[in-house]
């Protein structure tokens, strides 16, 4: 029990940045560079953690408390996420209302503390990260409601590792749909390209990045390690969904879901590569299109209950 | 029982003292804090006297007082059950703070205006909605809840030399009666069918489906105009802004909450429906949701945004119980059992957290003598009491960990998903739509919240930036923080709030539900708390390493960074509009808006001027409509009312003769 609990807040906490590591390499890979280590991301935060803050006159407290408040609450929405065969810690009846609403909450404060500096930029990106936001959420529940009918249970730990193992041969098209339409959550949430670019230049075509214009030093560090495990949770969720098959040894199993998330980060950065961002307009439609990909897969489960 | 009359007998006394002494606001205001503490007092003790039972109160055993002969065609028959004290309870805690909140708040009309005819109202108010919540005799029901719709009118009405707060008024008071007139056909019927006015012989007897389902319809119209659906909702959000903050408090958190008891009372005594009033019901509820977030994302006047936020709230408890109707419909018992324990405990948290709003947007409006949030900015600094007070509100209301409205909306949540579980096609795919609404408004809550938290609180004031504004004292800050102290409990302790909730739900489905299917419901509440320890000490960890390496590296403060513009005004913030802009323009084809501009058409600009509003579509195209309609046929009817008297006499002597023919006959 303690070795699982260990593995999976060790993986949990440590491995996310590796992702954006393995994307950037990809994106490199792509245009014909070398790029970045592989663990830059590791160097970025250390860097970050050694900066001095600077604040806003205008800013309150929550200004300071949301990146903690936020990374806290991802977290522990991770901590409810099943991590290749590694139990979570915590697994109620129930959870996945639980883990959507801690992402939200997440999200929230954030804006709020964009708000908290008064700047017209970041009020901007707060707009319309809370517009995308709760969006995506509507899809991620209809997703996780799919699968925990498939699965007959309503936490995240008998929905991931095994619960789908046998769905696969009797409903594969529905949970294609669910993949492809998570997929696209996975994008949008964690602001990747054809909805945000996370490297772009110009402050009036962000989402994401615009709102943490003003945080600087170890609560930038905070953001960021925040996004990634976000996209860690995420990926873990689309990568569970399509390998479940599972050798029920720790070891392998663990070994075997880092690679699979590597592949993620991979095909995340080929997407990255390969697309434009969308125009600010048009990602609505790529959202109620995910929307409309659960919904589908929802309408084929209730015909074959019939 | 006992308490719960001396509760009500101070208030009467009291509130006739206070009309005695309305000259003399010192008295009236002394004797109104008094009475109104020691009343709420007793009545909770008699609320929590009946919760606190180990057997569960069951409409059938409550205790009862009985007077009979003392109102025409009716009696005195007055009763407390688990429902009932789960009612009273939310409604007196909520008058406590909402009356303490009011005496304060009041303060600076002190003879200005007569402000103890309005305590002496405010306690008629307690007293009669305390008879509608326990009343056994529909009679009884009846005429409390029509004294009811007045007191209300005369409070909301406290500013009546506006001419827009006698309108909001006259429209409260005409839409309230048309659902009296519902309920008054709904009570004869189920009395003519049962043949007694007393809910316990009603309750005993069984309905045919078809009645049923009329009597259905005719409650939720009737009590459905006071909790606010969409489309009945047109008073609502008109008579919020119009009254005094503590009165809006009161009329969100309790007044609203009295036609969400109706609708569960008319459940416990007719028992079973057809599938399709539950359905129907979930629907209304969803439209409600959805629909009032969407209409308070287009407010700009903060009492407003509230209002329609409450539309949105009785649109969740709605859908508690839809699920609990459509459930019961399909006997499956644990649905129904926990859409209403859901229901119940939805209705609770809105009536604390809505009132806490009310309330410290109440501190704002008194300090900024302006309602609208495009002149605020920067008030966190400047009331920070109200500001933090707010925060919490608007964290709960979005159903954020942590706080109350998380611990209601999971058990929401809770049903539908069982609904999923538990039901056929049919049924998977009326709670798999109220999962897909209720995710909806969670969503757009947040975006609301986080815009009205936003600008009226972060950020810089639009206005100037000199501020004089004074905070309130403890008389305004201590019923909020007993509300938001409530807040924090339930979203920590849910157990105590639920097992009350769970009375009330036995109580609405007349059966006992074992211990099991209660610890199913608690226990994940409980792992879900902890979670949020694990969180909270994840936050602990980072706030620690943050502290060392600001020791470090210090911190520096400066102006917020705008992009290299060195010109930066307070003007210049993204407003409430154009934050809200992004989403309504998603929503733009189910919405209604108003833009009003004068275009541009000569080669040099002139000064011009643009405004854009969100009108509410169910009041121009369903309401006003119809109501035009039954203008245009009364004036066609209007030479019946001559206005002689003599002719009115010759109407009744007609009367008179039809009748005496009819009997004959």
């Amino acid at each position: 029990m303690n070795v699982i609990l260990l593995l999976h807040i060790t993986v949990l906490f440590v491995f996310p940045p590796f992702l954006l590591g393995f994307i950037g390499k990809t994106k490199a890979f792509f245009a014909g560079r070398i790029g970045p280590p592989l663990l830059q991301p590791y160097f970025d935060l250390y860097k970050l953690m050694r900066k001095a803050s600077v604040y806003s006159l205008t800013a309150n407290w929550i200004f300071k408390a949301a990146p903690m408040v936020s990374t806290a609450a991802i977290l522990a929405a991770g901590i409810l996420m099943p991590i290749a065969s590694l139990k979570p810690p915590v697994q109620f009846w129930g959870d996945i209302i639980l883990f959507v609403y801690l992402f939200a909450f997440a999200r929230f404060v954030i804006v709020l503390a964009a708000l908290d500096t008064g700047s017209s930029f970041e009020g901007m990106g707060a707009s319309r990260e809370a517009t995308f936001g709760c969006l995506s959420e509507i899809t991620l529940f209809l997703n996780l409601t799919i699968l925990a009918l498939l699965s007959r249970s309503l936490s995240l730990s008998g929905i991931f590792p095994g619960g789908l193992s046998s769905s696969w041969s009797l409903v594969g098209p529905v949970l294609i749909l669910v993949v492809v339409s998570l997929f696209l959550i996975l994008l949008v949430e964690n602001s990747r390209i054809p909805i945000d670019d996370p490297d772009t230049h110009l402050e009036l075509t962000m989402i994401h990045e615009v709102m943490v214009l003003d945080h600087s030093g170890v609560d930038l560090a905070y953001i960021f390690y925040g996004k990634a495990v976000k996209l860690f949770i995420f990926g873990s969720m689309v990568v569970s969904l399509i390998f479940t098959f599972k050798t029920h040894n720790l070891w392998i199993d663990t070994f075997f879901f880092i690679l699979e998330m590597i592949g993620l980060a991979v095909l995340i950065g080929i997407v990255e590569s390969t697309m434009a961002r969308l125009r600010l307009n048009k990602v609505p439609y790529l959202l109620f299109s995910a929307l409309m990909f659960s919904i589908i897969g929802f309408i084929i489960i209730l015909a074959r209950t019939i | 029982m006992l308490s719960l009359l001396i509760s009500l007998s101070i208030l009467t006394i009291s509130s006739l003292f206070i009309l005695l002494f309305s000259q003399s606001r010192r008295i009236s205001a002394y004797i109104f804090l008094w009475s109104l503490v020691t009343a709420c007092g007793f009545g909770l003790v008699s609320a929590f006297g009946v919760l606190c039972q180990k057997a569960i109160v069951l409409p059938s055993m409550s205790m009862d007082l009985r007077v009979l002969g003392t109102i025409p065609l009716g009696e005195f028959y007055i009763g407390i059950d688990a429902l009932s004290a789960f009612f009273l309870l939310l409604f007196f805690i909520l008058s406590l703070a909402a009356g303490i909140y009011g005496y304060g708040y009041l303060r600076e009309y002190a003879g200005k205006r007569n402000v103890g005819v309005h305590f002496a109202l405010y306690h008629l108010l307690l007293i009669v909605i305390t008879l509608v919540l326990v009343a056994k005799n529909a009679i009884l029901f009846l005429m409390a809840w029509e004294i009811m719709t007045v007191a209300g009118y005369f409070l909301i009405t406290f500013y009546n030399e506006s001419e827009g707060v006698r309108k909001a008024g006259y429209i409260y008071l005409i839409a309230t009666h048309v659902g009296v007139f519902c309920l008054t056909v709904m009570f004869l019927a189920m009395g003519a069918y049962a043949g007694s006015m007393n809910f316990d012989r009603m309750a005993a007897t069984q309905y045919p489906l078809g009645l049923a389902s009329l009597l259905f319809i005719l409650a939720f119209l009737g009590f459905g105009v006071k909790a606010g659906f969409i489309p009945l909702h047109i008073w609502l959000p008109r008579a919020h802004p119009a009254a005094p903050v503590h009165i809006s408090a009161l009329l969100s958190g309790v007044v609203i909450k009295v036609g969400i008891y109706g609708l569960m009372r008319i459940i416990v005594i007719i028992k079973d429906f057809p599938l399709w009033c539950g359905v129907m019901l979930l629907i209304m509820a969803a439209i409600s949701g959805v629909g009032g977030v969407l209409y308070a994302l287009g407010q700009h006047e903060i009492k407003k945004l509230l209002a329609y936020h409450s539309i949105e709230n009785i649109g969740i408890i709605a859908l508690g119980l839809g699920i609990g109707m459509i459930g019961h419909a399909y006997h499956q018992d644990a649905v129904a059992f926990i859409g209403y324990t859901a229901a119940l405990l939805h209705t609770f948290n809105h009536a604390v957290f809505k009132g806490l709003l009310f309330l410290s947007a109440g501190s704002v409006i008194r300090s900024t003598h302006s309602g609208d949030m495009e002149e605020m900015g920067g008030l966190f600094k400047v009331l920070p009491w109200a500001g933090h007070l707010f925060l919490i509100g608007s964290l709960s209301i979005c159903g954020f960990p942590l706080f109350n409205g998380f611990i209601s909306e999971w058990l929401v949540f809770r049903a539908l998903l069982e609904g999923v579980f538990r039901l056929d096609v049919f049924g998977i795919i009326f709670s798999s739509m109220a999962i897909g609404a209720l995710t909806l408004i969670g969503g757009l809550a947040a975006l609301c919240f986080a815009k009205a938290f936003g600008v009226i609180f972060l950020g810089r004031n639009r206005t100037s930036e000199e501020q004089h504004y004074k905070e309130g004292d403890w008389l305004m800050h201590g019923p909020m923080i007993l509300l938001a102290a409530i807040c924090f409990w339930v979203g920590i302790f849910p157990a105590s709030m639920v097992y009350g909730a769970f009375q009330g739900a036995q109580a609405i489905t007349g059966v006992a539900v074992g211990l099991g299917l209660k610890e199913a419901i608690i226990d994940p509440l409980i792992l879900a708390t902890r979670v949020l320890l694990f969180g909270g000490i994840i936050f602990v960890a980072l706030v620690f390493i943050r502290k060392m390496l600001t020791l470090e590296y210090p911190v520096r403060l400066t102006e917020t960074w705008c992009c290299a513009y060195a010109h930066v005004t307070s003007r210049m913030q993204y407003t409430a509009s154009s934050f809200a802009r992004p989403i309504l323009k998603i929503f733009r084809s189910i919405l209604f808006f108003k833009v009003e501009s004068n275009r541009l058409q000569e080669y040099f600009a002139r000064e011009t001027k643009l405004s854009s509003s969100l009108k509410d579509a169910s009041e121009y195209f369903l309401l006003r409509p119809f109501f035009y309609f039954i203008k245009r046929i009364s004036r066609k009817l209007k030479w019946i009312q001559s206005g002689h008297t003599q002719i009115y006499i010759l109407y009744i002597l007609f009367l008179l003769v039809i009748l005496l023919i009819w009997k004959l006959h």
